[in-house]
């Protein structure tokens, strides 16, 4: 019995590629720990993971809208809007959980909007998405007329430099938040009517899926996971940057495709999703550690992403084979 | 010289099953050929061989005499056969004159010459005396001008033969005119017009020779003018009973009356009304187009009705949302399995449950041990061969699919069960299987509609049967007394009566 069990989890882990994952993942830290012995310390891996606190967010909502068969191009740009936006909320001296709903709240706003489009316009996301992009980067300009806004705020600094037993905040906040929306895509009802939307959106509408309340759920929440990670990176910035998070988006759109999301939608999981992104900021921060110009780091990341879908490719290609 | 073609005992099989048996049929430049069959009798087939789409397992093709041999709808067009399709292909957003001559536009200092394109469209649109100008387009006309379009295309490569798979098929009665007068130029001009469709009175209109095909053989030919409506339907159908159903036990159906739906209007279906009992097994019979999948998604709440009522359990009701009639206890089981029925990627567990999920949660968590019992449960009873409630339901063949759809809408509990074309594409021991479980579940007292294009299985199963013809209820037969001869006559007949 317990053998069994043991060798259906086996099975389940190489069918959904996260082996291959942790092998590729394994793999890295040995290339970049020969290169650069610094690569593999306990302090590395804590900046790793905080490098990884606003992408990571981003990918969690990204994972879930790619799942439904949608796509967001707008969260780096709600994130910079939500850090300038929380700044001058700050500045006003208002108190820390008050800033975080409040910026929370208008941030939710912008995915509202993608979904409206999407559901009631008829609009791919990708445009829709992209024009909720230049809308949200341009408000965060303007509400700062183009200066960052530097905070001041007490508790709002702390969000960024507060260890617990060690670890920083962002990292905790990252990890719990995989936890949690890993736990309710696979467990609960909401979590499998996104498999259903985005697999057989006809299907799921006649097995009495509400398709556009999914959609709009997702997008609402994409915008939100952005504006936290935006109040995450500018408490850990010290200010509110207008053109800060701008490849964000690429970082989570690879780091969910890395991890086994179909772009095709209706498979994946956010397990996959964060072993993506460990692989994806690890690589970032290797290249770092080995001074490679930062042009160059944008061509090794644009190569990944070709390596993510050349994969996502060849899964497709054995489900159909 | 006038044009010929002939078809010399031709089969055609598809991995042994035999779809085509030994067709024979010739016709000359000036004739109208008629190809009439019901649903899967075999024309759509014939006419594939004929562009070259397939190629004929055995027997002879001769056009003009000679022998020909088409790999591809390709050669097909460059010896002169024309096809038209149901559903138009064409460009949208260009002209009718780019339209007509796309892939040969005349081209002049590597441009294309535009003036000289107008030019030969005008002649080609004076020719047939359409009220159309080159530069329209194609978008901005009607559906039966976008027709004459892809008509004058086919004509503008000289062919010698023209086929038409059901063109009246999106076409208004007036707009059907304006075509028989075209194609009646077209058979004056010589050509060889070959003709499918459900309609009797177009047939009678304007064939000349009539081909009747039942289950892929050829029955008979006729000349137009030695015979009639009902010689021909009483021969396209007549098939000995398979024993599938003589087995089924049924008892008669006592149950009170559940559903009743007046002068249901909508989209692709006008003024329907029916009514259904608990224990009943109504069938819904009609040719392609009929309108019985748009009925059934109105009154799943798929798609909205424009008018109408649906009275149920004794009270009117309003069902907007595929969640409002679920909950009213109605289930739909798709025509198309694999864009409306599966999800494809998911585990056949997750695919039976998705209806009933919310009956299989604690709290916001799905009980993981209440659902793999339940699902387990469902692959017992209903027989679905899988290695694991965990594989991904497209790995499992087609009637196991539909089995896996069964159980899925089965465990909501209905007490209105909608099927529609359950047993489409799978084999005979999963069709057997779906048959007993259907008399199963009526015999519980669920009330089932079956929407079926396969007369047998309407005959077979129906305790009722209404006949759908073109959007409308065409009548309502008994299906303990209702022979296939009789329905089809509703469904293809104009004489509301149908009797003889």
């Amino acid at each position: 019995m317990k053998e069994s069990k043991l060798r259906e989890m086996s099975r389940r882990a190489l069918s959904s590629n996260l082996l291959g994952l942790f092998v590729v993942l394994i793999l890295m830290c040995v290339v970049f720990t020969i290169l650069k012995p610094g690569f593999l310390t306990g302090k590395n891996l804590l900046n790793i993971l905080t490098a990884a606190s606003l992408s990571g967010l981003i990918a969690i909502g990204e994972s879930y809208l790619i799942i439904a068969g949608q796509i967001d191009l707008s969260p780096g740009a709600i994130a910079a809007f939500a850090g300038v936006f929380s700044a001058l909320l700050a500045q006003r001296g208002m108190p820390i959980l008050l800033i975080i709903l409040i910026t929370v709240a208008v941030g939710a706003l912008f995915g509202a909007v993608s979904a409206f489009q999407v559901n009631a316009l008829k609009i791919q996301p990708f445009i829709a998405t992209l024009a909720v992009m230049s809308i949200a980067r341009g408000l965060a300009y303007i509400i700062c007329a183009g200066k960052p806004v530097f905070i001041s705020h007490n508790t709002y600094i702390k969000i960024g430099i507060t260890r617990i037993l060690g670890i920083p905040l962002p990292v905790i906040i990252l990890v719990v938040m995989f936890l949690v929306w890993g736990v309710a895509l696979s467990k609960t009802r909401f979590g499998r009517n996104v498999y259903a939307v985005g697999g057989n959106p006809a299907a799921a509408r006649l097995a009495g899926i509400n398709a556009d309340a999914v959609k709009r759920g997702l997008f609402i929440l994409s915008s939100c996971l952005a504006s936290l990670g935006g109040i995450i990176l500018a408490s850990r910035m010290n200010t509110g940057q207008p053109g800060a998070a701008s490849d964000v988006d690429f970082d989570a759109i690879t780091a969910s495709v890395l991890g086994g999301i179909a772009m095709t939608g209706g498979t994946g999981s956010l397990s996959g999703t964060f072993l993506g992104v460990l692989i994806l900021q690890g690589f970032n921060n290797g290249l770092l550690l080995l001074n490679v110009s930062t042009f160059w780091q944008d061509v090794a990341r644009g190569l990944l992403m070709m390596f993510a879908l050349t994969f996502d490719f060849y899964r497709k290609q054995r489900r159909e084979g | 010289m006038k044009h010929t073609l002939e078809f010399r005992e031709i089969c055609k099989s598809f991995a042994g099953v035999r779809v085509l048996d030994r067709v024979s049929f010739s016709v000359e430049g000036g004739e109208v050929l008629a190809l009439v069959g019901e649903n899967g009798a075999g024309k759509s087939t014939l006419l594939k061989i004929l562009n070259g789409d397939y190629q004929q397992t055995s027997g002879s093709y001769l056009l003009d005499g000679q022998e020909r041999h088409f790999s591809s709808p390709q050669e097909a067009i460059a010896a002169g056969i024309g096809l038209i399709y149901q559903e138009r292909q064409m460009f949208p957003d260009l002209s009718v004159a780019e339209n007509i001559f796309v892939g040969n536009l005349p081209i002049r200092g590597g441009r294309v010459d535009f003036p000289a394109l107008n030019r030969m469209a005008r002649e080609l649109i004076a020719e047939f005396g359409l009220p159309l100008r080159p530069g329209d387009k194609v978008r901005d006309l009607s559906v039966a001008m976008q027709q004459m379009v892809e008509i004058m295309k086919a004509y503008s490569r000289r062919p010698k033969v023209l086929a038409f798979d059901e063109p009246t098929a999106c076409l208004s009665d007036k707009e059907a005119q304006v075509l028989f007068t075209l194609i009646d130029r077209l058979r004056e001009k010589g050509l060889i017009v070959i003709y499918v469709s459900h309609r009797m009175n177009e047939i009678f209109r304007l064939a000349s020779k009539i081909v009747v095909l039942k289950d892929g053989e050829f029955i008979a030919e006729h000349r137009a003018a030695d015979t009639d409506e009902n010689r021909l339907v009483s021969e396209m159908v007549g098939r000995p009973v398979g024993g599938m159903f003589s087995g089924l036990v049924r008892a008669e159906p006592s149950g009170e009356e559940i559903l009743r739906v007046r002068g249901l209007t909508g989209r692709g279906f006008a003024d329907v009304g029916f009514s259904l009992r608990r224990g009943e097994i109504l069938g819904f019979f009609g040719l392609v187009g009929a309108g019985r999948t748009e009925v059934m998604l109105a009154l799943f709440g798929a798609v909205p009705a424009e008018a109408g009522e649906i009275e149920l359990r004794g009270k009117p009701c309003r069902i907007r949302r595929t969640r409002d009639a679920i909950d009213q206890k109605i289930a739909y089981c798709p025509e198309d399995r694999k864009q409306q029925g599966i999800l494809p990627l998911r585990p056949v567990r997750d695919n039976i449950s998705v209806v009933v999920l919310r009956g299989l949660c604690r709290g916001p968590f799905i009980s993981s041990r209440r659902e793999n019992a339940f699902a387990r449960d469902y692959v017992e009873e209903f027989r679905i061969k899988t290695s694991s409630i965990e594989k991904p339901i497209y790995q499992l063949s087609g009637g196991n699919q539909q089995k896996a759809l069964l159980a899925r809408w089965l465990s909501a509990k209905p007490e209105i069960l909608i099927l529609d074309e359950p047993t489409k594409g799978i084999d005979v021991g999963a069709k057997a299987e779906i048959y007993r479980m259907i008399c199963d579940v009526a015999a519980q007292g669920v009330a089932v509609i079956l929407v079926s294009s396969e007369l047998p299985e309407i005959i077979g199963l129906s305790d009722r049967i209404v006949v759908m013809r073109n959007q409308r209820v065409a009548g309502e037969l008994d299906g303990r007394t209702a022979t296939e001869e009789q329905v089809l006559r509703y469904a293809m007949l104009d004489n509301r009566e149908g009797t003889t």
